[in-house]
């Protein structure tokens, strides 16, 4: 809602990730690539605006290890890049990342890492500052939306004074955080560079080569060491006897749990966690008698801190995760550094927590639970429907998209839920090791990320499954991201789309049929067949995301009209609700109703009901029919 | 000078939970006030349980708020307002929605769903300082589509004098904030929510 291009001085309001776009565009960003994935992708959302009016370069690429390759390939050019990815996302990216250190660049370029704990919107919590050791990998972590703007900025001069990347390591509640960020000065635009490696062998990473690099890689991060107090700073009272170390967003809890608690600590909050300030965390040690460290997931710090207090403070307590005093899972909030203190310190929380959860707790049990689900008229709904009746014994493996959610009754479609493109490679597996048949469900996006490769295997090694492409013309999940399948690109221009039914022909996939999954019997028809098919079939369904046809439905200033349920035909069978599970189903314990404000109008619940209850209302269209949508 | 004043707009995805909070945070930039506000992307949207929060004033640092803090919440839905017990307490006034969204889950599972009445006396029992309901979203088909009954609850939560902003900076965010083409009708649902609140 704030305005991402706002003249140098202005106070906007700004998502984390719109925070950390304005602070590329102030560190001279050139180009930028990545692949979509929660919680990263507004920065590339933001970016892809900021592209159309400074003439920079953005893409969404096919997925984050091309999208790294790419920022690479423009910081070897001499260009400022950046990359951005979810967790997860980093362990595609990897291969390419750790050889760049060896390598370094002649521009800039910054890998912002958006993990997850609490997986609110992931497979796992891997804690991604591992990475930045491991690949000697300097790092910055923000503690609010105006540090994400700052440090993005900051990594990008870095980076280009050190010539090696620099990665932005930042959680959920930074990226999802909103807030007031005081502007500075654009300098990012559009420029040509000059691939010129500075050395002949600088990009060559052969043995004798990379050997050499590495011995240079390790002083480069101990010359970057030197000014990594410059990210550091100590608040509170000097003479205080307890010290908090503590960065990212849980410098913000602490900050406010000192405040509710009226606890007397000094904080060491750390911006740069790798390499860290050594010297600067020794001394603070030397000043305290107790460190209490409250970082999210792994003991990162506190490690590497009880490593330090071995030379610098060898009697010192230091309470965090190791000790029990702090959990190793899921996300902070106040209330976790709150239980912490009581741990350490005895101080008595200001809120009666077990009050508030022996009176809370019955009435929680009151209401049931809301996982999210699939969208009314969502295509892949149907395409879920239609697969339950035709490969009812089959096992499915499911791939990450919003598709995921088929693993849910009435449908159970979905018995892998495991990484991208890992629908069709650990069906190959399963395949050959069992005499099942195999589903694997895949959609268009995460099919060009990580399917092909599996697929091609599946083919060649004479594999036996069937690969449901649910192709809704989008990267859903993350909020409708262009990608290699569709005919424009990340900021809207024209763009050559490549046709994922020629491509699984030329795979040599013999069995391949694309099919409008609001028609249930074609596509009940088709998975029958393809599942019938002996080698690999392919079963594409296409229809755009309902959330899309809503939008070009409602921006052509037509109204959603609403299917009703004719009180007069409805037997309240619950064959709708037990077998398609639209959310605007409402179940009034006599009979089935649909409710207005949920239903966008699809009209494709209308093919299932036994009794024909389901109608149109006036002014009512059926997606299918008129072919909207398609 | 606000010291700590926190927000919760909870309700199913979809309901424009993110616009409501959003337009809370401009009026309170409007007004030189520090903000910090947390929200959901990516897959829990799709009709799940959503909640954003949103703190104002000057000494808060967390985007989460603490159980028992909360100072006003805004409840799209009778169930995830309920699903808010925690946070709730004398401090709290509730502004909610009485349009039950049950989810699927509980139709397949056979989940004995409470009704309103039992929502009502059940956050009654945690003692808010006051709660209202109003019929968003007969009152934003009344004002022309579904789609504003975000903006119905958030008339009625200014209505109540919980919302320490006055009510022109609001309207005037509602303003910068709508797309052009739901501008009038936002406005018109705001004014039918501040009217049309229902004290319990």
């Amino acid at each position: 809602m704030g305005d991402l291009l706002a003249p140098s001085g202005t106070l906007e309001t700004l998502l984390g990730n719109e925070a950390i776009a304005r602070g590329a565009l102030e560190g001279g960003l050139n180009v930028a690539a990545a692949y979509p994935g929660t919680p990263s992708t507004e920065i590339g959302e933001a970016l892809s605006l900021a592209a159309k009016k400074l003439g920079i370069y953005f893409e969404w690429s096919s997925n984050e290890k091309v999208a790294a390759e790419v920022a690479i390939g423009a910081a070897w050019s001499g260009l400022r890049s950046m990359t951005m990815m979810k967790h997860v996302g980093f362990n595609v990216a990897a291969d390419a990342i750790f050889t760049l250190t060896y390598a370094g660049l002649t521009g800039a370029m910054v890998i912002v890492s958006a993990d997850d704990p609490h997986c609110h919107s992931s497979q796992n919590e891997q804690d991604n500052r591992h990475y930045s050791e491991a690949a000697g990998l300097p790092m910055l972590e923000p503690s609010n939306v105006q540090e994400a703007k700052d440090f993005t900025k900051e990594a990008m001069e870095l980076s280009y004074r050190y010539k090696i990347p620099f990665m932005l390591r930042t959680t959920t509640r930074i990226n999802h955080q909103r807030g007031p960020v005081r502007l500075g000065e654009i300098t990012a635009k559009g420029a040509i560079g000059k691939f010129e490696p500075p050395e002949p062998d600088r990009y060559l990473q052969v043995g004798a080569i990379a050997r050499k690099h590495h011995l240079e890689l390790l002083k480069k991060i101990k010359e970057i060491q030197g000014i990594s107090g410059n990210y550091a700073r100590v608040e509170g009272p000097h003479d205080s006897e307890i010290g908090i170390i503590t960065s990212g967003v849980s410098y913000a809890h602490v900050k406010d749990a000192l405040r509710l608690a009226g606890l007397e600590a000094k904080i060491l909050k750390i911006g740069m966690t790798f390499p860290l300030p050594e010297r600067m965390i020794g001394e603070f040690l030397r000043s305290i008698n107790t460190a209490f460290i409250v970082e999210e997931l792994d003991p990162f710090l506190e490690l590497r801190i009880k490593a330090l207090a071995k030379d610098y403070a060898p009697d010192l307590e230091i309470l965090g995760k190791l000790t029990g005093h702090m959990p190793q899972v899921h996300e902070y909030t106040i209330r976790t550094v709150l239980e912490g203190f009581s741990k350490a310190f005895g101080v008595k929380s200001p809120i009666d927590f077990s009050e508030i959860d022996r009176r809370s707790s019955k009435l929680l049990e009151m209401v049931p639970p809301r996982q999210p689900i699939l969208c009314p008229a969502c295509p892949h709904r149907s395409a879920g429907y239609a697969l339950r009746r035709a490969a009812g014994r089959a096992v499915f493996m499911g791939d990450i998209g919003c598709y995921a959610l088929l693993f849910q009754p009435p449908f159970r479609v979905e018995h892998v839920t495991h990484a991208m493109g890992s629908s069709i490679g650990i069906a190959n597996g399963v395949s050959l090791a069992t005499q099942q048949d195999v589903v694997a469900l895949i959609g268009d996006s995460t099919f060009f990320h990580a399917g092909i490769p599996a697929l091609i295997n599946a083919v060649h090694n004479k594999r036996k499954f069937t690969v449901v492409i649910m192709d809704n013309r989008t990267t859903a999940m993350t909020g409708h991201q262009s990608h290699p399948g569709v005919p424009y690109d990340a900021i809207g221009r024209e763009a050559p789309s490549i046709s994922i039914e020629d491509l699984v022909r030329a795979m040599g996939v013999s069995y391949v049929r694309i099919v409008d999954p609001f028609d249930h019997k074609g596509t009940e028809e088709a998975m029958r067949e393809a599942l019938k098919t002996d080698g690999v079939s392919v079963v594409i369904t296409r229809r755009e995301c309902a959330l899309l046809t809503v939008r070009n439905i409602r921006a052509e200033g037509k109204r959603i009209v609403p299917y009703r349920v004719n009180r007069d035909k409805c037997t309240y069978c619950r064959v709708c609700i037990n077998t398609f599970a639209c959310p605007a189903f409402v179940d009034t314990g006599s009979l089935v109703e649909i409710d207005p404000a949920i239903c966008f109008g699809c009209g494709a619940c209308v093919q299932v009901c036994p009794y024909d209850a389901i109608e149109p209302q006036e002014g009512s269209i059926n997606w299918r029919d008129d072919r909207v949508g398609v | 000078m606000i010291e700590e004043f926190n927000v919760i707009v909870a309700g199913v995805g979809g309901q424009g939970i993110l616009f409501t909070t959003n337009v809370l945070a401009r009026t309170a930039l409007k007004m030189g006030i520090n903000f910090v506000q947390s929200e959901v992307h990516g897959l829990s949207q799709r009709y799940g349980s959503i909640r954003t929060e949103l703190r104002i004033g000057s000494e808060v640092h967390s985007p989460l708020i603490l159980e028992g803090t909360l100072d006003l919440l805004i409840g799209m839905e009778p169930l995830e307002t309920l699903r808010q017990a925690p946070y709730i307490s004398e401090r709290t006034t509730v502004v909610m929605s009485d349009h039950m969204i049950v989810p699927m889950a509980a139709y397949l599972s056979r989940f004995r769903v409470p009704s309103l009445e039992e929502i009502i006396e059940a956050i009654k029992s945690l003692n808010p300082k006051k709660l209202f309901t109003v019929d968003a979203y007969g009152l934003a088909e009344k004002a022309g589509d579904y789609i504003a009954a975000n903006v119905v609850i958030l008339g009625a939560a200014q209505a109540s004098g919980a919302i320490p902003f006055p009510e022109d900076l609001i309207r005037e965010a509602i303003s910068e904030l709508s797309p052009a083409r739901y501008r009038d009708l936002n406005l018109r649902a705001f004014d039918l929510g501040r009217e049309a609140s229902l004290p319990r």
